[in-house]
């Protein structure tokens, strides 16, 4: 069972984390370019609409990480809570900071004013960056284990 | 996003039923370990779904949201008042 659980965390991580990461780093690019009337507005319509329906589905990755914890009897180890902190600390970044900031933009691509939406377009590069740099981390984590026996 | 919410609703009442029937009967832990994250996956979307579906389909930006947070039948509650109030 713990396998399983294991497998589907994993599953989930790749399938669902994967697109919200590759989204958001294209986003500011494409935003950028959309709001300058450069660039045409529909792929930055997708990439937002990509960013937020594969962020409600990541909840399974968590969720699930919790699952195998409680399975394998690691919910206590250090390096198992930096990662629920750091994740959380992601969630947190993704939910409050990039989804709105990314929502201002497709707004004023559709018509609405963009004075706010431009300075949104810039910070989303730097917000999208630490979000992935922080699962990044949490992946390391979780492979080498800090101060556990079962560590790489 | 009113799809998401339906399957969200459903899941969650069916996981809990699925593990309160496990609980009463056989109890195997398999079952648990496998529809208790179902459930909680279910109800976290439910929540957040809730507090992020548009103000239309909803009767308001902010009643009837919290309504979410009941366990169990959170999710079928909200989705209850964003039908009721779309045509």
């Amino acid at each position: 069972m713990t396998a399983v659980l294991l497998s589907v965390h994993v599953l989930a991580a790749i399938v669902f984390v994967g697109p919200v990461t590759a989204a958001t780093s294209m986003f500011p690019r494409h935003a950028r370019a959309a709001l300058a009337g450069e660039g045409p507005a529909a792929p930055v319509r997708l990439l937002h609409r990509i960013s937020r329906v594969y962020a409600v589905l990541a909840i399974a990755v968590p969720v699930f990480g919790l699952g195998t914890a409680v399975a394998m009897g690691v919910l206590g180890d250090a390096w198992l809570i930096a990662s629920l902190v750091l994740t959380a600390a992601a969630a947190a970044l993704l939910g409050l900071q990039i989804l709105p900031a990314q929502a201002e933009v497709a707004a004023a691509l559709g018509g609405e004013s963009d004075t706010r939406a431009v300075v949104a377009a810039r910070r989303l590069s730097m917000t999208s960056g630490v979000f992935a740099l922080l699962w990044a981390v949490v992946v390391v984590l979780m492979i080498a284990r800090p101060g556990s026996t079962t560590g790489v | 996003m009113l799809t998401a919410l339906r399957v969200a609703a459903v899941v969650e009442a069916a996981s809990l039923a699925v593990l309160l029937v496990n609980l009463a009967t056989v109890h195997l832990p398999p079952v648990t370990q496998l529809a208790g994250p179902m459930h909680g996956c279910a109800y976290l979307a439910g929540i957040v779904l809730a507090l992020s579906l548009p103000a239309p389909p909803m009767p308001s930006p902010r009643r009837g949201r919290a309504l979410a947070l009941v366990p169990g039948i959170g999710g079928w509650l909200v989705l209850r008042r964003a039908e009721l109030n779309s045509p």
